[in-house]
C-alpha cells in the first residue's frame, strides 16, 4: 500500500492530551468502576488516586499521576479497571539526545538512556484480563527492538512494561496502546460477558 | 448456512458487515471526512474508528436481525492498510470473537475487494482491476493465487489525484497564471493519461490470461469516466466489463465478511498468536484454497 506510513498500532502524533493528566477519549463512556487501585506514587507534590491504578516509570519514581476525570464509582457489574496515565519526567528522558525534534544527528552514544515504563491494569477476573492480554498483545511495532513490550498476566492484573530508547516513539506506543486498551475495555462492559464462556463452554479463536 | 461478521477499518472508512450464505445481511460504514485540502493521518483516523465501531457492531447485527449466537465467525482486515486504524479494528474483532466464542479469520483487503466483486457481479473467473486510494492493482487469479500482473510503484492512483489539488495550488501556479490552460484542462489531462495506462496495463492481462472479463474494484471504480473508458476496450475484446456500485466499491465491512465466508469454508482459520496486523500484506500472498 502506498499510503503514509506509521509504526503499526502508533497513535500518531505524540502531543495529545489524552496521555498526559489523564484525560477521556470523547467517545468513551465513563467505564468506571475499578475494583481496588493501588495507591498513589511515591514523589513530593505528585496527586494520589486511590482508585486509579499505578503507573511506574523507570527513572527515579517520580512522574504525574493522573486519574481519570469522570470518578469511579463502585464496581459495576461487568465493568473493567480503571487505567491511569503516569508520563515520566525523568530529567535523563528530556535530556536524551535526539529529542524534541532536534534537527542535528542523534548522536547518542554512551549519554543513551533505557527508558522504562510500567502499566498495571486490574480487571475484575482473571478471564477478562486473560482476554485483554490476547486481543492487545498481537499487534507488534513494525520494527521489533525500537520499543519492546513486555506482557504480564497474573491473576486479574494484567501488567505491561515498556522499555525504549527513543522517547518519542516510546510515547507514541505507551499513548496507541492506552487508546486500544479503553476500546477493549468498553468492548467487554458493552457486550458483556456471557455465561457460557465464564463456564469455559463453547470453541472459540484458537490462541 | 455459516453466517459471518466482518470488520473493516484500513482506512479512512470503518463498517462492519454481515454475510449468509452470499447474501448480505447487514451493511452499516462511517467514514472519516477531513477538511478539504487536508488528507486524513493515521492516528486521527484511528481515534475516529474507535469512537464509532462499537455503534456500528450495534447496527449490523439490528440490520440483519441477528445475535451473537447466530454468528459462525468473525473477519477482519489483517492488512494492508494503515497500522493504527488496522490495529483499532483488530482489537475489537479479537476481543469480540473472545467474548462470543467464535473462531477468527484475517482477511486480505484486496482479497476483500475480489471476493465482494465476484459474489455481486457473478463474474467467473475476470481480470481485476482494484484501485483505490491506498492500492493500485491489476490481478489475475492463476492456480490458488491472485497474481499481481501491474501495479504503481510509487503512489495508488486515487491519492494521485486527490494529491493534484495540492499541485494545482503551488506548482502549477505559473501555467494557470499565464492563461496557458485552466485548472480543468489540467485534471482533465491528468485523469485521462492515468486512466488510459490502467486500460492498457489490464488490456494486456487479460490477452496474457485469455480472459474474457474485466472487473473493477475499489473506490476509483466508482468513476463513470473510468468505467467508460474500460467498457470500450472491452468491446473492442469481445469481453465483458464488471463493476459495482459504491456501497460494495468503496470499503465496507460486507466485503471482509465476504472473503472471510469464503475463507471459513475452505478450513482458514487465525489463532489468535498470529492474528496480527501488518501493513504490507501482498494479495499472492494468501493461497485462495476456495477456487479451484
Amino acid at each position: 500500500m502506498q499510503a503514509p506510513q506509521d509504526d503499526a498500532g502508533a497513535g500518531g502524533t505524540g502531543d495529545r492530551a489524552e496521555a498526559q493528566g489523564g484525560s477521556r477519549n470523547p467517545g468513551d463512556s465513563g467505564s468506571a468502576g475499578s475494583s481496588e487501585g493501588k495507591g498513589s506514587l511515591s514523589g513530593p507534590g505528585h496527586l494520589s488516586d486511590p482508585r486509579g491504578l499505578e503507573g511506574r516509570s523507570g527513572c527515579d519514581g517520580q512522574g504525574a499521576h493522573g486519574g481519570p476525570e469522570s470518578q469511579s464509582g463502585p464496581a459495576r457489574e461487568g465493568a473493567v479497571g480503571e487505567v491511569a496515565v503516569a508520563t515520566p519526567q525523568c530529567e535523563q528522558a528530556a535530556h536524551a539526545p535526539g529529542s524534541r525534534g532536534d534537527a542535528g544527528p542523534m548522536a547518542r552514544g554512551s549519554r543513551s538512556r533505557l527508558l522504562e515504563f510500567t502499566l498495571i491494569v486490574p480487571f475484575q477476573s482473571p478471564l477478562e484480563a486473560d482476554m485483554a492480554h490476547r486481543s492487545l498483545a498481537p499487534d507488534t511495532q513494525r520494527q521489533p527492538g525500537v520499543v519492546q513490550k513486555e506482557f504480564t498476566v497474573n491473576g486479574s492484573t494484567l501488567t505491561i512494561r515498556w522499555t525504549a530508547e527513543d522517547p518519542v516513539l516510546f510515547r507514541i506506543s505507551i499513548n496507541s496502546f492506552l487508546d486500544r486498551l479503553s476500546l477493549v475495555v468498553r468492548n467487554i462492559q458493552r457486550l458483556g460477558l456471557p455465561a457460557s464462556l465464564k463456564q469455559g463452554r463453547g470453541k472459540g479463536p484458537e490462541s | 448456512m455459516p453466517v459471518v461478521l466482518g470488520f473493516e477499518g484500513s482506512a479512512n472508512k470503518i463498517g462492519v458487515g454481515v454475510v449468509r450464505d452470499g447474501e448480505v445481511l447487514a451493511n452499516p460504514r462511517r467514514t472519516y471526512v477531513t477538511p478539504p485540502g487536508t488528507g486524513f493521518l493515521p492516528g486521527d483516523t484511528a481515534r475516529h474508528h474507535r469512537a464509532v465501531i462499537l455503534d456500528l457492531l450495534q447496527e449490523a447485527l439490528t440490520e440483519a436481525g441477528l445475535t451473537s449466537q447466530d454468528i459462525d465467525c468473525i473477519a477482519y482486515t489483517k492488512g494492508p492498510g494503515m497500522g493504527a486504524p488496522l490495529a483499532s479494528v483488530a482489537v475489537v474483532a479479537r476481543t469480540v470473537a473472545q467474548l462470543w466464542n467464535k473462531p477468527l479469520l484475517g482477511v486480505n483487503h484486496c482479497i476483500g475487494h475480489i471476493e465482494m466483486g465476484r459474489l455481486i457481479t457473478g463474474a467467473t473467473s475476470p481480470t481485476v482491476l482494484y484501485v483505490s486510494g491506498g492500492n493500485t492493482q491489476v490481478i489475475a487469479y492463476s492456480e490458488h493465487r491472485y497474481r499481481i500482473f501491474g501495479e504503481t510503484i510509487d503512489i495508488a492512483v486515487g491519492n494521485c489525484l486527490d494529491r493534484f489539488a495540492r499541485v494545482l495550488k503551488d506548482v502549477a501556479e505559473r501555467m494557470l497564471s499565464t492563461g496557458e490552460c485552466t485548472p480543468e484542462d489540467l485534471c482533465f489531462s491528468l485523469q485521462e493519461t492515468v486512466f488510459a495506462m490502467l486500460v492498457e496495463i489490464t488490456e494486456r492481462a487479460m490477452a496474457h490470461c485469455g480472459s474474457q472479463e474485466a472487473l473493477i474494484v475499489g473506490g476509483v471504480g466508482c468513476n463513470v469516466r473510468l468505467q467508460e473508458m474500460m467498457e470500450t476496450m472491452c468491446q473492442e475484446r469481445g469481453a465483458q466489463l464488471f463493476a459495482t456500485d459504491e456501497r460494495f466499491c468503496i470499503d465496507n465491512g460486507a466485503m471482509i465478511a465476504q472473503a472471510g465466508w469464503e475463507m471459513f469454508q475452505a478450513g482458514h482459520r487465525t489463532p489468535l498468536s498470529e492474528s496480527g496486523i501488518t501493513q504490507r500484506y501482498r494479495t499472492d500472498e494468501v493461497e485462495v484454497t476456495w477456487r479451484d
